[in-house]
């Protein structure tokens, strides 16, 4: 219980068999006052979506729902020791996030044919997949754009570390194939259980990155377009989004699916808007590109999860279509230029620079956090936060308007993770020792989800090239959205063995090492 | 202003406890304990919804 950075034994929060912890982290009485006053905010947003009737009712008939009664645990998880700018930097995002979800779900909810019922808002609603680049809904400021998997599957991993368990099952006994990424499974298992919100005036779909991606889109797109009446095109983005000849298609790719939502909406293409938003894109850009030179330096200031999480909303799902995200932007600048010129440390003590690669655990987001706690490790960067920085063309001419389609191809083939899982050799191999070397690491966390393909299969050609350059590559597996095949602590236990073999360290926080939240939100 | 100087305080005395209250459930963690308590209630009341399942 003390005000300094790293006073507490962090593991004593956690209760044996326990969902949730004993009790909230005194951090001295400014930074108490500021989490609880962020806290009453949580509860208010929360307070306010339970007060409209349709969201009740939605509680009660979507299972994927329960698991928003751990909204402000998924907060504390990230916020486990943080005191003054990084506990500001960590609710900016949080909040915002929490705030964006819950209006998603509101209009979800209000257009729903079960819920809301609501036909003429539905009738200006584009669906889009959770993991899809958003950048063809940036000129269409009268449409929602909406994702039904956003919250079903994605934020509810988040929120519970079981969340997707029961439409993997689901997806499993109609016979699809056990060993395909949990992610779309989970999302396509919600289809199948007949537990996705019905709404829209049509859909778009990309083929994110994989097999399992493919099969989820084909399984709930059937249900969508044949039973629901709601029209779907395929955004076919290439795979070879380095490569000059690909570029024509994917620009042809993009005409095709604005002609596809001007057809079903009935709205034309607002080139204004476009333009507004790509200035906002630009600017994360700017931010983002700000934070990443900090962390380039001995003092890093916006890393860890307050990176990943946020640069993954703000980057894909939000593209410069929200106003809010810029002045967050702005605010989450501020604080890291004020803690920079102070030289200040997130934990008490820094003893390795990791480059976190390959793609997360989602059920363990808050993994990164405890990396710093308990080892002394700092996430300086991740693969999912190392995606395009290619500034947008901003002025309505007749040239950059045929720029702006090229400009939203390049976006879409470079959505987070297939920028990386796709694209080459040099994308996910090559460009990853550029960053160990950019950013002075002295070790690579390496994910290795087990389900994907796309990564399992340059497991050799990592470790060679960390053999021959000298880097601490520590592995670490797990299966995405599904803790029942890699625990939580079978995750920690991977760095624990490490730290203590490799490196012959003893962890900062030992009362982190091992926890008992087997059972826990 | 008698009567001023006691709405105030009153105003005082509700702002109190109103902060020893809420600052209490935040402190103690109660909001995500007694949600914790309702989740299973919620899981039973799922399994009983009848759903159109198919591929």
């Amino acid at each position: 219980m003390a005000k300094q950075v790293g006073a507490d034994r962090l593991g004593d929060f956690y209760k044996e068999g326990s969902k949730v912890r004993k009790r909230r982290e005194w951090r001295g009485l400014a930074d108490t006052m500021y989490d609880y006053s962020r806290w009453l905010k949580i509860m208010m947003t929360l307070g306010k979506f339970v007060m409209k009737p349709r969201n009740v009712k939605a509680m009660f008939r979507y299972r994927w729902m329960a698991n928003y009664l751990a909204v402000p645990m998924m907060v504390d998880r990230h916020t486990q020791g943080l005191r003054g700018e990084y506990l500001r930097i960590c609710h900016e995002e949080q909040d915002l996030v929490i705030d964006d979800v819950a209006k998603l779900l509101d209009s979800l909810f209000r257009g729903d044919r079960r819920i809301g019922n609501d036909k003429k808002f539905s009738d200006k609603v584009v669906l889009v997949d959770e993991n899809e680049m958003t950048a063809v809904m940036m000129g269409f400021p009268t449409l929602k754009c909406l994702s039904r998997e956003t919250p079903s599957t994605y934020v509810s991993v988040l929120l519970n570390q079981y969340a997707a368990c029961h439409y993997i099952d689901v997806a499993q006994e109609f016979g699809l194939a056990g060993d395909v990424c949990p992610m779309p499974e989970a999302e396509a298992g919600v289809s199948i259980d007949d537990d996705a919100p019905v709404l829209g005036a049509c859909a778009i779909q990309c083929n994110t990155t994989c097999d399992g991606s493919l099969l989820g889109n084909g399984v709930i797109s059937q249900r969508l377009e044949h039973e629901d009446g709601i029209p779907v095109f395929q955004l076919a983005a290439p795979l070879r989004h380095r490569e000059d000849d690909v570029q024509e298609y994917a620009a042809q790719e993009i005409r095709n699916a604005i002609a596809f939502i001007e057809k079903h909406t009935g709205v034309k293409w607002d080139w204004d808007a476009y333009f507004e938003c790509a200035k906002r894109v630009n600017y994360a850009t700017e931010c983002r590109q700000e934070w990443l030179e900090m962390n380039r330096t001995p003092y890093p200031q916006v890393f860890g999860s307050n990176l990943a999480l946020y640069t993954e909303t703000n980057y894909m799902a939000i593209c410069g279509r929200v106003a809010a995200f810029e002045k967050a932007d702005r605010k989450i600048t501020k604080l890291a230029r004020q803690a920079y010129a102070k030289k200040k440390m997130a934990a008490k003590e820094y003893r390795h620079r990791a480059i976190v690669w390959g793609v997360q655990s989602h059920y363990y987001m808050d993994f990164l956090v405890w990396l710093l706690n308990c080892w002394g490790i700092v996430p300086l960067t991740d693969m999912l936060s190392m995606v395009s920085t290619k500034k947008l063309v901003t002025e309505d001419t007749p040239e950059n308007r045929e720029q702006a389609i090229y400009d939203m191809a390049w976006l879409t083939e470079n959505m987070i993770m297939r920028n990386r899982t796709h694209g080459g050799y040099k994308v996910l191999l090559d460009e990853l020792w550029e960053f160990v070397e950019m950013f002075n690491a002295d070790m690579v966390i390496l994910w290795e989800h087990m389900s994907c393909k796309a990564l399992d299969g340059m497991h050799g050609l990592f470790e060679e090239k960390a053999r021959e350059k000298g880097i601490n590559l520590v592995w670490v597996t797990h299966d995405l959205f599904d803790p029942r095949i890699i625990s939580r602590q079978g995750v920690r236990d991977q760095i624990n063995s490490y730290m203590r073999t490799v490196f012959n360290e003893e962890p900062i926080d030992p009362s982190l090492e091992v926890l008992p939240d087997d059972k826990s939100w | 202003m008698m009567t001023f100087l006691h709405i105030l305080k009153v105003i005082a005395i509700v702002i109190a406890a109103l902060f020893a209250l809420t600052f209490t459930v935040y402190i103690f963690n109660l909001d995500m304990k007694l949600t914790a308590a309702i989740e299973p209630w919620l899981l039973k009341h799922y399994d009983k919804i009848d759903r159109d399942q198919h591929l």
